[in-house]
């Protein structure tokens, strides 16, 4: 390896010499050994990229992370489903009074009917059936009312009339093709309201309409009703909200950014770590038995590289797969036979 | 040499990247040199250390990875300068003097013996007493002599490694392989 020329300091038969003792004392068996302990020692060291768990501390890619992930999401599930009920618990609906007075914008009709007796949507109208929660928007292109009426109505009245906001850009009308839950025919039809009025019909049993809150002071509070009644309204309509705000959509926590948890990897932790219990404890879950990691590594491939037959064994007792091969070409069945350990052999499979 | 330093740093940044077998491949590449070479620094009475201080430097060169620069040094460089460094932290826990190379100049005085029977034929035999005359240098001229004669590393990177100057690294080399013709030239006269 030496390409640096040096001067005086040339070959020397006695070098040679030295490397020739080396080179014919050295004992093969003892470095073969010395090999698989260095090379699982090394494997075994913590790692920046897979650092071993302590023992009795809970690391992220514990279980108990993996249950906290899952205790946020049915947290954030149930707060859904509370606000969902608290601001659509649907009533019996009332026929609505027309608006007292026109104005400019884009009336917007949205009824909750109960979901037991949903009405039937008129002509023209779109009707959004989610279980349990009918919704029923009307658009049209007419003046807004003025706020005189709503601000008059009382708190639980149903209908109130309460102008919207914000104009509504939107179709005059949308047909959606059919509601998931038709509704009975012989429940009356809502009034449609007049043409010269715009109008927001919320028929809600304890919801407070934006125009109350805005006469009770609470203006903050009344412009996020209006945001959300308009963002009710266009999502209905064809827009990007859902149809139904209280039930989840499959993937809606996924795409709301909330991490879903890898439990291949906390197997795979527990095994490099020799924790059998949590190994069968993760297999008893129905946690996938042969996930593998980014380089292919499967839980049982981490148990043979750091000695823990007892791991090892629990996996091929779930039906790890020991011929698998990662992606450098390696099974665990070849790392097992390259660590000459008679109970690891014995738990892969390769003793005879 | 050219193309082994850049495989080296190659294999060091594929393990650090995860891939495992880039590991293993460097190891095999020097793990015969680097055991010696920590074998015969500790010499005979310190030998039962050698497996613990030879994993110990493979564990270090693995978690140290990321701060390897093949810039600034060769890899077997930086290999056998933390493999020395393990090998004086431990006697220092056992608090075991070496034999230094002080007497370097005295070294000096024996004369040259030229050829002996190793340079023709090499027995097991002979082959022991090579080694033993090996472990009998000092400290330093044995690390340099094992670095330069056995793992091939040059006078600029045995200077690296050891942190001294090429002028003394090479003093050293000299004063080792005399005091070897010397020893194995008493030898064979003792024997005949």
């Amino acid at each position: 390896m030496s390409d640096t020329p040096d001067d005086d300091i040339g070959p020397d038969p006695i070098d040679a010499a030295y490397a020739q003792a080396e080179t014919l004392l050295a004992d093969d068996a003892a470095r073969a050994a010395r090999r698989a302990r260095v090379l699982a020692a090394v494997a075994a060291a913590p790692a920046p990229p897979e650092v071993a768990p302590v023992a009795g501390l809970p690391s992220r890619r514990d279980g108990g992370w993996r249950r906290g992930g899952w205790l946020a999401a049915a947290c954030v599930a149930g707060l859904c489903l509370f606000v969902g009920i608290r601001l659509y618990r649907p009533i019996v609906p009332e026929p609505t009074a027309p608006a007292s007075a026109p104005s400019s914008g884009v009336p917007v009709s949205i009824t909750l009917p109960p979901p037991a007796k949903p009405p039937a949507p008129p002509n023209g109208a779109e009707t959004v059936s989610a279980p349990h929660v009918p919704v029923t928007v009307t658009a049209k292109t007419a003046p807004a009312p003025e706020e005189t009426d709503a601000l008059a109505a009382p708190r639980d009245a149903a209908p109130m009339n309460v102008p919207a906001a914000p104009p509504l850009n939107v179709a005059p009308t949308y047909q959606r093709p059919a509601p998931l839950i038709a509704p009975p025919a012989e429940q009356p039809a809502p009034p449609p309201p007049p043409q010269a009025t715009t109008e927001i019909t919320v028929t809600a049993e304890k919801r407070e309409s934006s125009a109350a809150m805005k006469a009770r002071g609470y203006a903050a509070d009344a412009a996020t009703a209006d945001e959300r009644q308009a963002s009710r309204a266009s999502g209905a309509l064809g827009g990007a909200a859902p149809a139904s705000p209280v039930v989840a959509a499959p993937g809606q926590f996924r795409a709301a950014g909330i991490a879903k948890p890898d439990p291949g990897a906390s197997l795979r932790a527990a095994a490099a770590a020799g924790r059998t219990a949590d190994v069968q404890a993760l297999l008893d879950e129905g946690v996938p038995v042969d996930a593998a990691d980014a380089n292919g590594d499967t839980a049982l491939m981490k148990s043979v590289q750091a000695d823990h037959p007892a791991a090892a064994a629990a996996l091929r007792r779930h039906g790890a797969n020991p011929d698998r091969k990662n992606h450098a070409g390696e099974s665990a069945r070849d790392m097992a036979a390259g660590k000459r350990d008679a109970a690891l052999g014995e738990a892969i499979g390769t003793a005879p | 040499m050219e193309s082994d330093q850049a495989d080296d740093a190659e294999l060091l940044r594929a393990h650090i990247a995860g891939d495992p077998l880039a590991f293993a491949r460097l190891y095999d590449r020097y793990d015969r040199p680097c055991f010696q070479f920590i074998r015969r620094l500790l010499g005979p009475a310190q030998a039962d250390a050698a497996e613990d201080l030879h994993q110990e430097t493979w564990i270090s060169i693995s978690k140290s990875a990321a701060d390897f620069d093949p810039h600034k040094a060769a890899f077997a460089a930086w290999l056998f300068t933390i493999a020395r460094h393990k090998v004086m932290d431990h006697f220092r826990r056992q608090k075991v003097v070496p034999l230094l190379s002080g007497d370097d100049d005295a070294a000096m005085s024996v004369p040259d013996p030229g050829q002996t029977p190793l340079d023709q034929v090499m027995s097991r035999e002979l082959a022991e007493r090579v080694v033993a005359a090996v472990d009998a240098l000092p400290l330093e001229q044995r690390g340099t002599f094992v670095m330069f004669a056995h793992v091939g590393l040059s006078l600029e990177e045995i200077a690296q490694a050891t942190g001294v100057a090429v002028e003394t690294a090479k003093s050293r080399l000299r004063y080792a392989r005399t005091r070897l013709r010397a020893a194995l030239a008493s030898e064979r006269s003792a024997h005949v």
